[in-house]
């Protein structure tokens, strides 16, 4: 258990380095930061005044938020077994003392460590809001914190997935992306039927809700914690089996 | 340290491994040796940890591959022949990665860090970034890497590729020193490279052990064929000449070597070295002697006729029976055609335009190899005709050359 945690965060720090050795990782947050400091604006404007409102916007009530959600963490993601794959460093990581679970796992928290970096500009709006006089409801702003970094750490489980599956990153980035945009555009497909079972069965997965419904007003209900739990981890541990049948081709 | 069992891995329909079996003691120097595709990057890659097997077992230091597989990846340092490391990290960097992987302590790490690099000799490089290194000094720094955990057994898979002859020497003096302290697996399909190194030489085609042993054992259990070489001006009775050779005592056989210029060459097949009979002979014969030389097959020469004889294997349809029975075959019952491959695999080297024609070797293997040439399939539609014997140079201006041709 010590070894793998070991293994896990040598490959996390590995895996934060290359991100931020890379011009990729400052063109996001630039990005990011710049779309979501000038929406918050807009959001303010447009809420009259209203912090609380103006702030979950920015964590999920909008849909520049989900566009984020959605692009990024392909983006992350994309390179990470892929082209190490390309390059045979796999080889090199798979005959390491580390097991796949770890090196699948220290990947991930990479990812979602730095898209709660992206997230965290949400948090420096919610002190600037502080510092101007208007106390914010701090436990919503931290559930959504929470709630997004949940949804991102599901998006790069994803996004792995499809960059253990192949070879080539761009492929890897633009079927987790597609994946991505099913899954945020899937409530609006209940909306166009009728029949209760099928909107049922898309409640039982709808990721936005899940997130708005408690997360994004400040409620940590652990069923929501579960939900987003169990489908990350449903999504690692197929990205470590077919890490894992790379072996056997 | 390394007991490996009937050890098999297919590919799809391809069997790369076929029940390869053999034994590493603890502080062996192996070298696996075989033509590219003969299945020596897979055995590795199996050993390391990487490849399941299809069946059979692998054990290192007593863990099975399978099962045990953390366990075995602890105690080794492999360094694939891609040698791939970070581009964007630098040397120290890189080492320093590798050691939290291994779980190794921060003091250790330092001092481990500042040894291998001494070794390795890339101690002024350690902040350079890994992607700005030449080849040469990335193998080595893929060493310092392998190196770094002080592993009981190094898998280094073609360590030499790719690199100039003055690393590959570098790298053949670094091997020597290491075999000195490890349990040393290298695999090449350059033969010099292992020779210098390996005193244990295991070579593998299609995915078979063709022979294992040490180099002197290798050559008296396959090469057969030691031979004095003698040239000489031998008058106009060459068949005289060959008679009164082959009353030698010791000399099993003469093979007429053909002549060059004035003078004729035997080649007396004999166990030991009967340079000083032969001389005596040629002296009171009263022939002018241009050489006298005793010749020992080389392990090249044994390995270039594994190599053939797998050609030969090919051009007649597959006539049975394993590469290695083919290979010991011939050695044992026909030292002449084992002198003749031996010969042809020279020339094929030395000069590929004059191979078609050895004026001795016996047809069979002289056949095989001509019966493969080098054809290409050309697509490209200005380059007239689909088909041409890259052996033939090719004109310029349109095939003129081919026209000239009777």
């Amino acid at each position: 258990m010590l070894g793998f945690l070991r293994g896990c965060s040598a490959i996390w720090r590995r895996e934060l380095a290359g991100i931020f050795m890379g011009p990729l990782a400052w063109t996001l947050l630039v990005i990011a930061i710049a779309l979501q400091g000038l929406l918050f604006l807009v959001y303010l404007k447009t809420s009259q005044g209203d912090v609380d409102l103006a702030l979950r916007f920015g964590f999920g009530e909008s849909w520049a938020f989900w566009a984020l959600a959605a692009l990024f963490p392909p983006l992350l993601t994309m390179r990470m077994i892929s082209e190490e794959s390309r390059l045979g460093l796999l080889e090199y990581l798979l005959t390491a003392p580390v097991s796949d679970a770890a090196v699948v796992l220290g990947k991930f928290a990479a990812a979602t460590s730095f898209m709660a970096l992206v997230w965290s500009s949400g948090l420096l709006h919610a002190l600037l809001v502080q510092a101007a006089g208007v106390a914010p409801d701090w436990g919503a702003v931290w559930g959504g914190w929470i709630g997004a970094v949940l949804v991102s750490g599901l998006f790069c489980a994803t996004g792995l997935l499809c960059s253990a599956l192949t070879n080539t990153p761009v492929v890897a980035a633009f079927g987790a992306i597609v994946l991505h945009i099913v899954i945020v555009i899937l409530p609006l497909l209940s909306s166009l039927t009728e029949a209760r079972w099928i909107q049922e069965a898309i409640a039982r997965v709808d990721v936005l809700d899940h997130h708005k419904a408690t997360f994004l007003v400040g409620v940590l209900d652990s069923a929501y914690l579960g939900f987003f739990v169990v489908w990350t981890a449903l999504f690692l541990y197929a990205a470590t089996r077919s890490l894992e049948a790379r072996r056997w081709r | 340290m390394i007991s490996v069992q009937s050890l098999t891995r297919v590919y799809g329909s391809h069997k790369a491994l076929d029940a390869v079996s053999f034994e590493i003691q603890k502080g062996e120097v192996v070298g696996f040796l075989g033509p590219n595709g003969a299945g020596k990057t897979t055995t590795l890659r199996i050993l390391a940890g990487y490849l399941p097997p299809s069946s059979g077992t692998a054990r290192v230091a007593g863990f099975d591959v399978v099962r045990d597989s953390i366990e075995v990846r602890k105690r080794i340092g492999y360094l694939p022949e891609a040698v791939p490391l970070y581009r964007e990290l630098r040397v120290e960097e890189m080492l320093r990665f590798h050691a939290r992987l291994h779980g190794m302590e921060r003091e250790r790490t330092r001092r481990r860090i500042g040894e291998v690099l001494e070794q390795v000799q890339l101690a002024d490089r350690s902040s350079q970034l890994v992607g700005n290194l030449s080849r040469g000094l990335r193998q080595r720094a893929g060493l310092a890497v392998a190196l770094l955990p002080e592993p009981e057994v190094l898998i280094l898979d073609e360590p030499t590729s790719g690199l100039d002859p003055i690393q590959r020497l570098e790298v053949r003096a670094l091997l020597a020193e290491l075999a000195r302290r490890h349990t040393v697996i290298v695999s090449s399909h350059i033969l010099p490279e292992i020779e210098a190194v390996c005193p244990r030489v295991i070579i593998v085609a299609k995915g078979r052990i063709a022979a294992d042993g040490t180099r002197e054992a290798l050559v008296r259990q396959l090469g057969g064929a030691s031979h004095v070489r003698l040239e000489a001006v031998v008058g106009p009775d060459v068949a005289k000449a060959k008679a009164l050779l082959a009353s030698i005592a010791g000399v099993s056989q003469v093979v007429d070597g053909g002549r060059v210029g004035i003078h004729h060459g035997f080649d007396l097949v004999c166990d030991s070295d009967l340079r000083e009979d032969a001389g005596a002979l040629a002296a009171a014969r009263g022939w002018a002697l241009r050489e006298l030389s005793w010749r020992t097959p080389s392990l090249e020469q044994i390995f270039a006729r594994i190599a053939l004889s797998d050609g030969i294997g090919e051009a007649s349809g597959g006539t049975g029976g394993s590469t290695s029975g083919v290979a010991r075959t011939d050695a044992a019952t026909s030292p002449a055609v084992a002198l003749a491959g031996a010969r042809l695999e020279f020339e094929l080297r030395a000069t590929p335009a004059t191979a078609a024609a050895p004026a001795a070797a016996p047809a069979a293997i002289s056949g095989a190899a001509q019966a493969k040439p080098k054809v290409v399939y050309n697509l490209n539609p200005f380059d007239g005709g689909a088909r041409r014997d890259l052996g033939k140079p090719k004109a310029i201006d349109g095939g003129s050359a081919e026209r000239k041709e009777p």
